[in-house]
């Protein structure tokens, strides 16, 4: 039988799951941190710095898991893994990657080595979230109704109603209880220096949730002795709080609510399929609704049947082509009017992307302490903002050694990973960054932690991030975790899905209660 | 339910039962071409013939063998009905509304699709044989199983059984019409003409609507040519007969919303009424082929109707 073990590690590579056994692991999670402070650490952060020969072991919350994997034969886990992806096949869990002819649908792969977050850990980050997505909602309102963040000078004008994502005809248009961004998916990543860094809101149409649920379902079906080994906390009731935020979207009882999908050729089609049917709404394209009298209708076999929410997953532009694109075959005519009019309500609201927009990250510290009165809990990453000659030309000079994105940008498409780019790339991008700055910030690379993963040569380090899924209702509410996501080629920091990423189970532990520490020490096999 | 669904369900249906129904044609195709002394003659254009595929094959420009016609309709990329593109489009519409049915469902019509995938790279187009078709009619029978035993008996069950049972009365239709009357066109005086080949053909017949027992159980005699019309077309028990499937149709379209099933609800009974009070005898005096020409329009009427009804999106 081959053995496998994870020792010696590269150092600082499995960071995820390995930590020097010096006893200088801080407890910095649960302090506030500047973004003054951050930006400094920031600055020294340099990918892979040498590093002293140091003593590794696996960081306290991993250890029951590590025992387990160490006893485990790899081929018990190559088959396990087969398993997994025949199930996954079966079930027909994919994913559409635009311009790629050969197969329209493609499996996102799905690790079987779970990533861990202790509780105290997620209690830091469920408070950092909470403050964030508030004080983002917030922020929404103010800049479609009084402004008051741009009249007190925080956030130039020009930056927000120049904004492409800035929907001039959500100005003044009231919705209940001001709640624009009903779900978030906000983009968090783990450092080299134990911290974690957010790096992007998703405010529009987040993706993601249903390979959380599904990577869950997997593991828990695969490998259910290790759910017997320690507390992990569930994931599954994501689609009842889903709808839960949905009805509480309205004032309305007993409200219909639907989810709009763009259609099987989209590439998340899997999850709206996925997702209508747990909450047990119906899932409808715009061809099913149609306006009558300012009121939204689908027609259903029994007649035309009211709306009163939408889950849509379609971009605002495509949403009413008598509102904005008119070539939209996708939307459906009217729904604007009917929205304005307060007769429907749309989750997310329309014009949200003002606020997910890499060109308004850097605000989103400001917008706490403006909107809350508080210090933001979570950190922002530093941000270069190309539209700032004195900024560009450090960003045009260090390109090397930064991210530079789109502002609009996502997928992980239009970016340029500094220290994984040829010579003549950064020398294209600079050209391009140099003809339109404003449509370009630059961040350091951070060195995003990595975690044990299982690929072909066996397990290796892999970098990860995560996206836990926020829901707006009548309060904050979210499931412990969200989605890990795993970029699978060695060395690369882009976990997009689009980009080659797969993703990977996260369990969030159980409160202490012996859970972990008590059983670890009997599991001697 | 959305109309959109209730069509992509009854579609979703109509394609399996189709796919089904072409494998039964073609694996007693190929049982026949064994007895078909000189291979090349007009009986490989049969199957052809019944699914009214006659333009499609004749734009290939191959020679009408039975290895050519069964290639043909078991796999050819641009014949929208051949069985290869039945599964296609099932899966297109079951995918379209994947959280309408039972995961179980789903699991079978992906799991189905991906073994074709399988197929299309193993199996020789021109080696085509029984052991596909097999594989065909067992999927056919595994979905509907599936379906019977997870499905809550509410309107995407109904609309799921009722393309099943329109698609089924056309097509045995089809096979009586062409196999019997065209191939043996209105001959029911019974002069002996009692040789093997005719014996071979009837029971091919009835094989490919899985009546030979049947037939059996009820006659207890040997196969004539004007019993076999009576149990495709009268058989109250058999599933692939006309008068079963317009039963079960109209079973189907009375738990359907009653608002706009007026018309659908009229025509299958009108046709289920005929199929009631009618005789063999009343049928061969009108001729077969006449009779079955008229069914296959009814049918038509039929399923304007329902489409009227329940799935227009406008």
């Amino acid at each position: 039988m081959i053995m496998h073990t994870i020792t010696p590690p590269p150092a600082s590579h499995f960071d995820e799951m390995l930590a020097s056994l010096a006893p200088s692991q801080s407890q910095t999670q649960g302090q506030f941190q500047s973004q003054l402070q951050s930006s400094e650490v920031m600055a020294k952060a340099k990918p892979m710095p040498p590093m002293p020969p140091l003593r590794f072991g696996p960081r306290e919350h991993y250890q029951a898991y590590n025992q387990w994997l160490e006893a485990t034969p790899e081929q018990a886990l190559t088959q396990r893994r087969a398993q997994a992806d025949l199930l996954f096949r079966r079930i027909g869990i994919t994913f559409t990657v635009y311009g790629d002819e050969s197969g329209t649908e493609r499996l996102i792969p799905s690790d079987v080595i779970p990533r861990i977050i202790t509780a105290d850990e997620w209690t830091y980050l469920e408070k950092g979230l909470t403050q964030r997505v508030t004080a983002i909602n917030k922020f929404l309102a103010d800049v479609y109704h009084d402004q008051a963040i741009l009249k007190a000078g925080l956030i130039p004008r020009e930056q927000i109603e120049g904004n492409a994502q800035f929907q001039t005809k959500m100005v003044g248009v009231k919705l209940p209880h001001d709640t624009y961004a009903s779900m978030a998916g906000v983009d968090i990543v783990r450092n080299n220096d134990g911290k974690y860094y957010v790096l992007e809101d998703n405010l529009r149409v987040p993706s993601g949730v249903s390979y959380m649920l599904m990577n869950r379902k997997m593991m828990m079906r695969l490998f259910p002795e290790l759910f017997l080994k320690q507390t992990v906390r569930p994931v599954e009731h994501y689609p009842a709080m889903l709808l839960q935020t949905l009805r509480e979207s309205t004032d309305i009882d007993n409200p219909t609510v639907v989810l709009l999908t763009p259609g099987r050729y989209n590439s998340a089609y899997f999850e709206h399929t996925f997702l209508a049917q747990q909450m047990g709404i119906e899932l409808v394209e715009g061809s099913d609704l149609f306006v009558k009298d300012d009121y939204v209708y689908m027609r259903t076999t029994r007649g035309p049947q009211r709306v009163d929410v939408m889950y849509r997953r379609l971009d605002d532009v495509f949403l009413d082509p008598l509102a904005f694109r008119e070539d939209s075959a996708l939307g459906v005519p009217g729904l604007f009017q009917c929205y304005a009019k307060g007769n429907i309500v749309i989750c997310n609201a329309i014009g949200t992307g003002v606020a997910d927009d890499k060109s308004i990250y850097p605000y989103v510290p400001d917008m706490i302490k403006f909107y809350l009165n508080e210090e933001p809990i979570l950190n922002n990453v530093l941000t270069y903002q190309c539209r700032k000659p004195s900024e560009l030309s450090y960003v045009l000079a260090n390109m090397k050694n930064l991210v530079v994105k789109e502002v609009h940008g996502a997928g992980g498409y239009g970016m340029l990973v500094g220290p994984a780019a040829t010579a003549k790339e950064v020398e294209d991008f600079a050209a391009v960054v140099k003809a339109n700055p404003n449509n370009y910030i630059a961040q350091p690379t951070l060195s995003l932690s990595s975690c044990p993963t299982f690929v072909d040569s066996g397990i290796a380090p892999r970098h990860i991030d995560l996206r836990p899924f926020v829901l707006t209702g009548r309060e904050v509410r979210m499931v412990p975790g969200g989605l890990t996501r795993v970029a699978l080629r060695e060395g690369s920091l882009v976990v997009n899905s689009s980009q080659g990423g797969g993703t990977k189970d996260t369990w969030v532990l159980g409160d202490a209660e012996g859970g972990v520490e008590g059983k670890t020490e009997a599991e001697g096999k | 339910m959305l109309s959109r669904v209730a069509s992509h369900l009854y579609w979703m249906s109509r394609y399996l039962e189709r796919a089904e129904n072409m494998a039964r044609i073609l694996d007693v195709t190929q049982s026949l071409a064994m007895l078909d002394r000189a291979a090349d003659s007009g009986g490989a254009m049969t199957p052809i013939v019944i699914t009214e595929a006659q333009g499609a094959f004749a734009e290939t420009n191959l020679p009408a063998t039975y290895v050519n016609v069964i290639a043909f309709l078991a796999w050819d990329k641009k014949h929208p009905s051949s069985i290869r593109n039945c599964f296609e489009s099932m899966r297109k519409n079951a995918r379209a509304v994947r959280g309408s049915i039972t995961s179980e469902m789903w699991e079978n019509v992906n799991d189905t699709w991906l073994q074709l995938q399988d197929k299309v790279r193993i199996i020789d187009p021109m080696m085509t044989g029984n052991e596909f078709f097999e594989w065909v009619k067992e999927r056919s029978h595994l979905f509907r199983g599936v379906t019977f035993a997870t499905a809550r008996r509410d309107q995407p069950y109904h609309f799921t059984r009722l393309g099943t049972f329109i698609e089924r009365a056309d097509n045995t239709a089809r096979i009586l019409n062409v196999k019997y009357a065209q191939e043996a066109p209105d001959t029911f005086d019974e002069k002996e003409e009692d040789n093997e080949t005719d014996y071979y053909r009837l029971s091919a017949v009835l094989r490919s609507v899985s009546a030979l027992e049947a037939y059996r159980d009820t006659y207890r005699d040997v196969i004539d040519a004007r019993r076999v019309a009576e149990i495709m077309i009268f058989d109250e028990k058999l599933p692939r007969s006309l008068r079963y499937c317009l039963d079960e149709a109209s079973l189907v379209l009375d738990e359907l919303p009653a608002q706009s099933g007026r018309m659908p609800r009229r025509i299958a009974a009108e046709i289920n009424a005929r199929l009631r009070y009618g005789t063999i005898d009343e049928v061969l005096a009108y001729g077969l082929k006449r009779y079955l020409a008229d069914f296959l329009l009814d049918m038509e009427r039929l399923g304007n109707a329902v489409n009227a009804a329940y799935m227009e999106l406008h």
